[in-house]
């Protein structure tokens, strides 16, 4: 196994009385896409925040690229890039205007900015609509856009929040194709769904958030496995196996 | 660096904004008309003098001058036929014709004599203008005699005439411009010059509605999810704030500067260096405002929240801050106005405007705004550390 190029080590966080993060620890390996399942209201988006530097545990350490993101948040941010579950654009800009914006801020001069924006729009089959605003665009461009501006500056690790929810499938498609064509260039992906078939289609590694706890992790063949027949189980079944079937909203 | 990149983009996307960016361009261009519909040109008398000059000689020319000299006159002049038949269309009212041979009869001491032609009553403002005119006349006339006398006195003493004119022209300079009698206006229940007093006030009032402007722009960020994003760059909090108070700096002075110049074209109530001062403190107090929206941003958490918070602020600096009322400075509402922010504002504006002030006579209340500035965007950065931590 490569060596590991995050590690979290018992993150608490709580909401007034609420614990939404309660005691998650997980290490991610150098090119590693590591997976974080979860039915809605597990966690995830909070621990992705802690991770991200924008929100502060309440205990816990987090280790990114051998920098303390208590003490050292400005070096860990010039490593990560964050894909938000929530689209976070500017509807009033084009396609392009906001890569460059969002480049410039990660510290890449015009230059630079603009070239990697060219690469990473035609990696997204975006490159025609360049110059179009973003208002314009269906939810599915919007998505590979808020993917885009994630990869801008060339983070080593890229953390992916459902960045698939709610898209046609060809969006989807050209998204996993992109994440895997990350995966080969050496990128570390951090990225959460509570769609089966995806993680089980990307993921090295998954861990099985519920109640603000890891309640499984391992490898999706070994999760499988743990139900006794792993050519027929799905993660599907894996999954309301562990987290019980009762309605989540 | 990046702070320019913010505030660029923050000018950006308020340029896209169609809508909002007509509202605020119209905004001081209304305010004026309006400022001009409710007291334009009515606070002085204006009016227009028609004479007829048939002398064109030294005197006649020294009447018109100094008849265009007089505040709020307007010298035309017609010719003969032109006058007469101006006045029989009632064109015109009132024409004064200055007689073919008046300086040379002045010269040689004749006594010689106007002519006002008019129709009818002449009007209101013929009758305001002829009143003029003989004021100006009777003058001329007292000017005339003290030469004429000083002449007589000196004659055998050889001294030219051109010597006694010099000095006599001296002395009636001097005694036109500092007189015996002098005569000062109070004005009771109104202000004699409206804009120059009121206009500050607008300028601060408007300045301050920029409060709640910037108030919003952090919450729209959180809204947008932007801001969360941002928070994960290498752009630091620090930066993100000197982005936004550019931008919105210039926001609230590009305002404030198209109603001075709307103010200096139509109400004329700036020199070249009054209006240069003038947009000094309306720069250093956008600067201020800016900064106060800046702390409101940071800790609001919505857009309604911003707006609340930005609206009683106002409201209370125009309460204390002698917006639309003068605070007598002994009163005990004096020292609390010193708390509103626009207080110093119209102080500044006020010195300069009627008080005949340099910027080195409102020195402190740049200084206070200055000051507001830099502690303001500490504080909002320090604020906005604390409160989004928790979120
Ligand atoms: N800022 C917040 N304030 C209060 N409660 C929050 C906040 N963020 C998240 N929560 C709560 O924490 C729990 C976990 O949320 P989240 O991390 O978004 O879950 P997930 O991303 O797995 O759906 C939820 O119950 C949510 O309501
Ligand atoms: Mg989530």
């Amino acid at each position: 196994m490569a060596e590991d190029f995050l590690v979290a080590t018992d993150l608490h966080k709580s909401f007034h009385d609420f614990k939404a993060v309660n005691g998650v620890s997980f290490s991610i390996a150098k090119g590693e896409i590591f997976g974080l399942l979860g039915p809605n209201g597990a966690g995830k988006t909070t621990t992705i925040r802690m991770l991200s530097t924008v929100l502060e545990a309440d205990s816990g350490e987090i280790i990114i690229g051998g920098h303390s993101v208590r003490k050292k948040a400005e070096s860990v941010r010039a490593l990560i890039g964050v894909c938000p579950q929530e689209l976070a654009l500017y509807e009033d800009l084009s396609a392009m205007e906001n890569l460059i914006f969002f480049g410039r801020m990660d510290g890449l001069n015009t230059r630079d900015a603009r070239a990697q924006a060219e690469e990473y729009l035609k990696l997204m089959g975006l490159q025609d609509r360049a110059k179009g605003r973003v208002a314009k665009f269906s939810g599915g461009m919007k998505r590979r856009i808020n993917l885009a501006i994630a990869l801008m500056g060339n983070p080593q690790l890229v953390f992916m929040d459902e960045p698939t929810v709610g898209i046609d499938p060809q969006s989807r498609n050209r998204i996993y194709e992109t994440i895997e064509g990350l995966q080969s260039k050496g990128m570390t992906i951090l990225y959460t769904t509570h769609y089966m078939e995806e993680a089980d289609r990307l993921c090295d590694r998954i861990a099985i958030m519920d109640g603000g706890k890891i309640i499984a992790m391992d490898t999706p063949r070994a999760l499988k496995a743990q139900l006794g027949d792993s050519e027929k189980a799905t993660l599907e079944d894996v999954f309301l196996n562990l987290t019980g079937r009762s309605l989540r909203d | 660096m990046r702070a320019i990149y913010i505030a660029l983009n923050e000018v950006r996307l308020y340029l896209r904004d169609k809508g909002d960016l007509a509202f605020s361009l119209l905004l001081p261009i209304v305010t004026v008309a309006l400022v001009y519909a409710a007291f334009g040109g009515e606070t002085r008398f204006e009016g227009d003098a028609y004479v007829v000059d048939e002398d064109n000689g030294l005197y006649s020319n020294i009447l018109i001058d100094q008849l265009e000299a007089v505040d709020g006159v307007d010298v035309e002049l017609l010719t003969a036929s032109e006058a007469d038949a101006k006045l029989d269309n009632s064109d015109v009212l009132l024409v004064l014709f200055i007689p073919e041979n008046f300086s040379e009869d002045l010269k040689s001491g004749e006594p010689t004599h106007l002519l006002f032609k008019q129709r009818g009553n002449a009007g209101d403002e013929g009758q305001i203008v002829r009143s003029i005119i003989q004021g100006v006349v009777s003058e001329i006339n007292k000017e005339f005699t003290v030469r004429s006398q000083v002449a007589e006195i000196v004659q055998d003493r050889g001294i030219t005439q051109d010597q006694i004119e010099n000095n006599v022209q001296e002395l009636l300079a001097e005694e036109r411009a500092r007189p015996l009698v002098g005569v000062n206006e109070e004005v009771l229940g109104g202000s004699s010059d409206f804009e120059t007093q009121f206009l500050p006030g607008i300028v601060t009032m408007y300045v301050l509605f920029a409060v709640s402007m910037t108030a919003r722009i952090i919450v729209e960020e959180r809204r947008n999810g932007t801001l969360e994003r941002l928070l994960s760059t290498r752009l630091s909090v620090g930066q993100l704030f000197l982005g936004k108070f550019l931008a919105n700096m210039s926001r609230g002075f590009v305002q404030t500067l198209i109603l001075l110049v709307l103010s200096y074209i139509v109400f004329q109530m700036f020199t070249p260096l009054t209006f240069l001062q003038s947009l000094v403190i309306a720069l250093l107090f956008t600067a201020a405002v800016s900064a106060i929206g800046l702390i409101i941003a940071s800790i609001a958490h919505s857009e309604e929240g911003a707006s609340w918070i930005a609206v009683v602020f106002s409201v209370i600096c125009f309460m204390f801050g002698g917006t639309f009322f003068q605070v007598a400075k002994d009163s005990a509402f004096y020292s609390i106005s010193r708390i509103s922010i626009n207080t110093y504002a119209n102080d500044a504006f006020d010195t300069i405007l009627t008080g005949g002030g340099s910027l080195a006579n409102v020195s402190t209340d740049l200084l206070v705004l200055v000051g507001v500035t830099v502690v303001g965007l500490m504080i909002s950065r320090y604020l906005f550390r604390i409160v989004a931590g928790g979120k």
